[in-house]
């Protein structure tokens, strides 16, 4: 598959998790509209698309906030913005995207933005902390990559609306429960216990069809960083390194968890969940040793037992 | 009847056919251009940054001549390069005398210590990598443009459209095209 068919069929992706978020929002406010107040639904409907496109033009800020990254001096980011550059630079991107630091000890990094032009970079302290230049480089083609690829506008749209839809499924439920017989429209017991169930299981339908997304967007965009760098090495070392590390983000939110480059949650979610079948259903991202052997099977390589003992990037960054 | 019908549905199919391949020869030759760009845009970078080191090398090492020939000469070389394949092989003249230029550098501590001297080496240093990096997009849409008009049907027609093969940049001695097979599913 070549990398525009990639890209358009992520934009087509986007078209259709976008129909499929708007049909699954119809349903949510269908079922207020029959089991409430007809009114109701509509108003839900359109608060649901007012919140929708606000989220769209402010989710550049809203994803700083979340992950807690920061603008740095540009003098301080010389080397590492470089390093950004070149990737950039190896994708073709029309224009190199900012980077931003996020103070964590635990080393990940992300990329957002709804188009090229505007998209940017965070990479934890952590990272440049742990990686070497040629690792740290296969991370940042990985996420350059989520960018070239339209993953981050792909995933911007999921997660706006499958955050809207948990929103209002979740008022619609709560009205339903407290709101009595006040505004209770007819209906039968059979319609009610419909769109309780309905309205339960509304925000998990859009979280899994959020998550099938954003899995198999990080093969390719593994595959995506080893062909930028012409290294699929440094990737799997890369990923090796993170996997060795057990640190997650002290930020980490999960809803915006499928941004990372490794999941800042999953370990010990799946933990305190202690049921595998249903982890990695919910997972945003696939296990590491997966996502390692397919760089070793397509860059026809093996992972050595130890890794390269290099000074991290944080050194030459002159980052304590 | 019917097979006029018949008729203008397989004709209304080749057209379409036609005008989607059409368009993505277009897209691909646009995007081999602009990689070029890319490349070109590094390139005169260099080009730019050179007479700046030699100035800043002659100031502390006049007598070693040979060297600063040599970096002008490749220079004027690779701004005379008229087609990829040979920028690619001036470029690699380039950095083998710059290579020499700095292992002369070398030899002269005050011009080590220069700031100046030191920031020129570092800018051409970026440079090096950049043009590495606009390399492999660039060899990576030539690949793909190259493969567009020589597949059937397209390698019929693509002269007389106005397709012509491209070159690749090929520095450091390899056609740059990484091979990486995308995983299909999870």
């Amino acid at each position: 598959m070549t990398l525009q068919q990639q890209i358009r069929r992520n934009r087509l992706r986007s078209s259709i998790v976008v129909v499929g978020f708007v049909v699954l929002l119809g349903v949510v406010a269908g079922l207020i509209g029959a089991v409430l107040d007809l009114r109701l639904g509509v108003v839900a409907l359109i608060g649901a698309g007012l919140y929708a496109i606000y989220a769209i033009i402010s989710s550049r800020r809203i994803v700083a906030r979340m992950t807690g990254a920061q603008e740095l001096a540009p003098e301080q980011l010389r080397p590492l913005r470089r390093l950004v550059e070149n990737v950039s630079i190896a994708a073709g991107l029309p224009v190199t995207p900012e980077v931003r630091i996020v103070d964590d000890p635990a080393p990940n990094a992300f990329a957002a933005g709804i188009r090229p032009q505007t998209s940017y970079l965070g990479v934890t302290t952590g990272l440049l902390r742990v990686m070497p230049k040629r690792e740290l480089e296969a991370v940042l083609g990985h996420e350059i990559s989520h960018v070239r690829n339209r993953d981050t506008y792909l995933m911007t749209m999921a997660t706006i609306f499958a955050g809207v839809i948990a929103l209002i499924a979740d008022i619609g439920f709560r009205m339903l429960l407290y709101g009595g017989g006040r505004s209770r429209r007819g209906g039968g017991a059979i319609v009610i216990a419909l769109a309780v169930v309905g309205l339960l299981l509304a925000p998990y339908a859009a979280l899994l069809l959020k998550l099938s997304l954003s899995r198999r967007r990080e093969f390719l965009a593994d595959a995506g960083s080893a062909e930028l760098l012409n290294d699929p090495e440094a990737m799997a070392l890369a990923l090796r390194r993170l996997q060795l590390d057990t640190t997650t983000v002290a930020y980490a939110d999960a809803s915006v968890a499928h941004l990372w480059v490794e999941s800042p949650t999953s370990r010990v979610e799946s933990e305190r969940r202690g049921v595998l079948a249903l982890s990695s259903l919910f997972d945003t991202h696939p296990p590491l040793e997966q996502r390692i052997a397919a760089l070793e099977e397509s860059g026809g390589f093996r992972l050595p037992e130890r890794l390269p003992s290099d000074e991290p990037f944080a050194v030459e960054l002159g980052l304590t | 009847m019917l097979w006029l019908w018949i008729a203008l549905g397989v004709l209304a199919i080749l057209v379409v056919l036609v005008v989607v391949g059409y368009n993505r020869l277009v897209r691909l030759r646009n995007e081999a251009d602009t990689g070029w760009a890319n490349i070109e845009v590094q390139l005169q970078r260099r080009g730019d940054l050179i007479p700046n080191l030699v100035e800043a090398v002659r100031g502390y090492a006049a007598h070693e001549r040979g060297v600063f020939e040599e970096v002008t000469k490749a220079r004027a070389a690779l701004q005379q390069a008229g087609s990829p394949a040979a920028a690619g092989e001036a470029n690699e003249l380039v950095s083998a005398a710059l290579g020499r230029l700095f292992a002369v550098a070398e030899a002269y501590p005050e011009l080590r210590a220069s700031e100046n001297f030191l920031r020129l080496q570092d800018e051409l240093t970026d440079t090096e990598d950049k043009i590495s990096a606009a390399r492999r997009y660039y060899n990576t849409t030539v690949m793909h443009y190259n493969t567009g008009i020589q597949s059937l049907p397209w390698v019929l027609v693509a002269r007389p459209l106005g397709f012509r093969e491209r070159e690749f940049f090929s520095a450091e001695g390899d056609t740059g095209v990484p091979q990486v097979a995308f995983p299909s599913q999870t």
